[in-house]
């Protein structure tokens, strides 16, 4: 059982870890810049008066999931101060309105299971969201999925993809009496009823929507795996990951012989040393540095992660590779398991269908795109540019990301268990 | 109701995590696995990176001149500088990101670089001991020798080796024609495709005949295995009939008579140092030039090429007479010619030759520090100074007559070497002053004729330059 004490000491420990490993950077880099610490120093404060407000408002909920969170966030700032310097105060900055969201949403969301009965609000918004992008959208970095409004910079799907989350958790929990019984069969395989195929088809056309107007695998993967998975989760039907996969896969092949843009990224996935310095330069870049890194990295300033284009938001992963070693990317790699699982766990404990398909669609929203961004990197799988959740730079990933796992400590809290 | 939900969640929780497992794999095989391959790609930047990050460490000649130095550019980027050109480009070599390293370049990279630190053991923590500065490293070349070598040797082709035959110190080692190390990467394609091979460093790459200048080893070794003796006379008629096949001759057929083996030395006569090579036989031949190491490899750091002997074992009376006077299927390096002079210069012994004196901190600590080390003792004190004095006869009233110096005693040997490519090569090898020498050279200049002309008159200005 972990007490409350338990979440405070860790927050200390997240607040330690940004301050030392700024302190290193600093050294390493042979100037102290005071302004920094300042602003270091007041994020340790505010996660532990992110943890005081909390207990304040409700006592029950995880106390793992922000520690793991705050830890995850201190990394990121950390190298992105050793990365981009310039872009430090942002991301203090996001990491700030990110800590806000998360108590907003915890408090928002005491009563979660009631919002289950607004689900085509959510479906609609989430939509709304990722056609935004579509219609009013600007390239930048090869990805037509930002919003510019005045000075602020929005990527809407990572917004979209919380709503499209809560539609299929409440969606899903009414009809999932449907999805697991109402069924023919074809030989060895069960076909759904006509009114579960359809959302399926739905998702599907605008995964491929996603994937052919705004070039973006990443997203495209990420929506078409979480509804694909939720739907198993409501289910506990097999054949309906056989069918979605099957579409998908379908829908790939299609899309790879269409189009050039996403034949470049399979080829470059498929033999990367075709073309180093061209079509595979990033993730040639990126397996150079993971490489040079070794098991125990080149040290915080030590190592040439800036070779990499884009290190401090896609390829963020690889420099952590290069400097910390396989030490510090298994480290990060394995706190994305801690808090996946936790998120699991919350989702275990919850009351109500709802909840239950909520916190378990999140728990695989968060592992998907962790296993999306590293495999990519690495060239586990195909790369796509999504943001790695909490280290990344940038602000709608960080602030999106704290709002589900607010969403997840209001489960919790509702659930009224404890691990 | 529920139950079964949460059944699918603990599924669903197993299979994701599971696949984060896989990856986490995946993150292991390639960071420890693939890790070497991947950080040596000849693609990463990164080996070229730390290596600009640090000041390579300077080259230094024996009297504390720089040789080599690096410098930030506008860029702030180090770039290599060599202020004494082409003139000791062979002998230093030259570092460059695009054509690799050369010389004492690599042969010392691991101080130059900095790279030869504890610190680097211990993985990122060794930074806290990583240096700004590579180790300075000190030759044993005298710049103004050098200097005056090059000068000598003028347009020819050629190189010059000259060493202290008491301590194997190199102190100048010219090879021409060269290449300016300063605009190496601009001059690339005209310096590397160059058909005179300007990269070769002759002193210890070239091969060539050593014609007559081997004949100081026949006389040795003739002593040694008391075939002769300083008292016999000898015939020469200007040719000699060996076998049904071969016939040695002097040139112009110019017989010298009834001539002892200090005469025969400093006339150079073909015919007694044919006979004498033919008496000494083809194993006894084969073990004087074991005796002075020419096929033994002696300093790593001098990236010499090893001499090609002929097959001892099969050679006729004919072959056997061109090998005692430097001729045949023999080639050897100006280096090698400078170190069978040594060996009568230094009583019997040679010393191994070496380049680099000492190795120094930036803070100037001395790291390492190198002294004359023997090489090989092929001959006693006694048969030395009997070749030694042959020698002074070769300058005072021989073909050498041409290196001498006013007020020093010069021991020498001419060589006129024949070759495939055109003229002679002209060949001189010597140490001065003759009874405590303190410089040996060996001199040879492509296809230019006779050695007495044309490399004694080199060796000459740099004994002068060295003893002034």
């Amino acid at each position: 059982m972990l007490k409350t004490y338990d979440e405070l000491k860790l927050l200390v420990l997240a607040g330690l870890i940004l301050l030392a490993g700024l302190g290193t950077v600093s050294l390493a880099a042979g100037s102290l810049d005071s302004m920094v610490f300042a602003i270091a120093l007041a994020l340790a404060v505010s996660y532990i008066v992110v943890h005081y407000i909390l207990r304040w408002v409700g006592r029950s909920g995880d106390k793992l999931i922000l520690p793991v969170a705050a830890v995850l966030t201190s990394i990121g700032l950390v190298v992105v101060f050793r990365l981009k310097p310039e872009l430090f105060l942002m991301q203090a900055l996001w990491v700030a309105f990110g800590l806000v969201a998360f108590i907003l949403a915890a408090v928002a969301g005491r009563r979660v299971e009631l919002w289950a009965d607004y689900k085509y609000i959510w479906g609609a918004i989430g939509i709304i969201l990722l056609l935004s992008a579509e219609i009013f959208g600007v390239e930048i970095g090869g990805n037509k999925n930002w919003l510019i409004i005045g000075p602020i910079h929005l990527q809407p799907a990572e917004f979209a993809k919380l709503f499209i989350v809560m539609f299929f958790a409440a969606y899903l929990s009414e009809r999932r009496e449907l999805l697991a019984h109402d069924t023919k069969k074809i030989g060895p395989l069960v076909v759904p009823h006509k009114r579960v195929m359809a959302p399926l088809l739905a998702i599907w056309g605008i995964a491929m929507i996603i994937l052919v107007l705004e070039h973006d695998l990443g997203a495209a993967l990420l929506f078409f795996g979480t509804a694909l998975l939720m739907i198993y989760l409501a289910s506990g039907r097999y054949s309906y990951l056989i069918w979605g996969g099957g579409l998908f896969l379908l829908g790939s092949v299609a899309v790879y012989v269409l189009y050039h843009h996403v034949r470049a990224r399979i080829d470059s996935w498929l033999n990367p040393w075709a073309d180093p310095s061209g079509a595979s330069f990033q993730i040639v870049q990126s397996l150079f540095a993971l490489g040079s890194g070794g098991v125990m990295g080149s040290g915080l300033g030590y190592g040439f992660p800036n070779l990499i284009p884009e290190v401090h938001t896609d390829f963020i992963f690889s420099a952590i590779g290069e400097e910390l070693g396989l030490l510090g990317s298994g480290a990060v790699l394995l706190l994305y398991m801690i808090l996946v699982y936790r998120v699991f766990k919350v989702a275990l404990a919850a009351k109500t269908a709802f909840n239950i398909l909520l916190a378990g669609g999140l728990a695989i929203l968060l592992a998907l795109q962790t296993v999306v961004i590293v495999g990519g990197v690495t060239k586990f799988m195909p790369l796509t540019g999504v943001a790695l959740p909490l280290i990344s730079y940038g602000g709608s990933s960080m602030v999106a990301t704290f709002i589900l796992l607010g969403l997840v400590f209001a489960v919790s809290e509702a659930g009224g268990s404890d691990a | 109701m529920l139950d079964e939900l949460k059944a699918n969640v603990r599924k669903t929780a197993v299979f994701t995590i599971g696949i984060l497992v896989l990856v986490f794999c995946y993150l292991s095989y390639i960071q420890v696995v693939k890790s070497q391959a991947l950080a040596t790609n000849s693609l990463n930047k990164r080996a070229i990176q730390v290596a600009a990050r640090i000041e390579r460490g300077k080259i230094f000649d024996r009297n504390g001149q720089v040789l080599a130095f690096s410098e930030r550019d506008s860029d702030g980027k180090y770039e290599r500088h060599y202020p004494y050109g082409a003139m000791l480009a062979h002998v230093i070599g030259y570092s460059s990101t695009k054509y690799g390293i050369t010389g004492i370049e690599s042969s010392c990279n691991g101080d130059l670089a900095g790279m030869k630190n504890w610190g680097r053991y211990l993985g990122p923590i060794g930074n806290l001991w990583q240096p700004k500065t590579g180790n300075n490293v000190t030759l044993t070349i005298d710049a103004t020798l050098e200097e005056i070598a090059y000068r000598a040797l003028g347009n020819r082709r050629g190189a010059i080796v000259a060493l202290n035959p008491k301590t194997g110190a190199v102190l100048a080692m010219v090879s021409k024609p060269g290449f300016n190390p300063e605009n190496l990467e601009r001059d690339w394609e005209q310096i590397s495709s160059s058909p005179e091979s300007k990269l070769l460093n002759r002193g210890v790459q070239g091969l060539y005949p050593p014609g007559s200048t081997l004949k100081v080893m026949i006389a040795e070794s003739a002593l040694a295995e008391k075939i002769t003796d300083m008292k016999q006379t000898f015939t020469c008629e200007g040719a000699w009939k060996i076998g049904n096949d071969y016939e040695l001759t002097e040139e112009h057929r110019h017989a010298h008579g009834k001539i002892n083996l200090e005469e025969a030395l400093a006339v150079s006569c073909n015919i007694t140092f044919g006979k004498l090579t033919v008496d000494l036989g083809s194993k006894r031949l084969a073990d004087s030039f074991s005796r002075y190491g020419f096929n033994r490899p002696v300093n790593m750091e001098l990236e010499e090429v090893p001499v090609e002997l002929p097959d001892f074992k099969h050679l006729s009376d004919g072959e056997l007479a061109q090998t005692g006077i430097g001729q045949g299927g023999l080639l050897v390096t100006p280096l090698r010619m400078a170190m069978l002079a040594a060996a009568f210069a230094n009583n019997g012994s040679i010393m191994k030759p070496y380049v680099v004196s000492k190795v120094t901190a930036p803070d100037g600590t001395i790291i390492e520090e190198f002294s004359g080390q023997e090489f090989l003792t092929p001959t006693s004190p006694a048969l030395a100074k009997l070749v030694r004095q042959m020698m002074v006869a070769v300058v005072a009233e021989g073909t050498g007559s041409a290196a001498g110096i006013r007020g020093i005693k010069v021991a020498g040997k001419t060589g006129t070497a024949e070759n495939p490519h055109g003229e002679p090569h002209a060949w001189f090898i010597g140490f001065a002053p003759a009874d405590d020498a303190q410089i040996v050279v060996a001199v040879i200049i492509e296809n230019a004729g006779a050695g007495g002309e044309e490399a004694a008159p080199v060796a000459g200005q740099i004994f002068a330059g060295a003893l002034r």
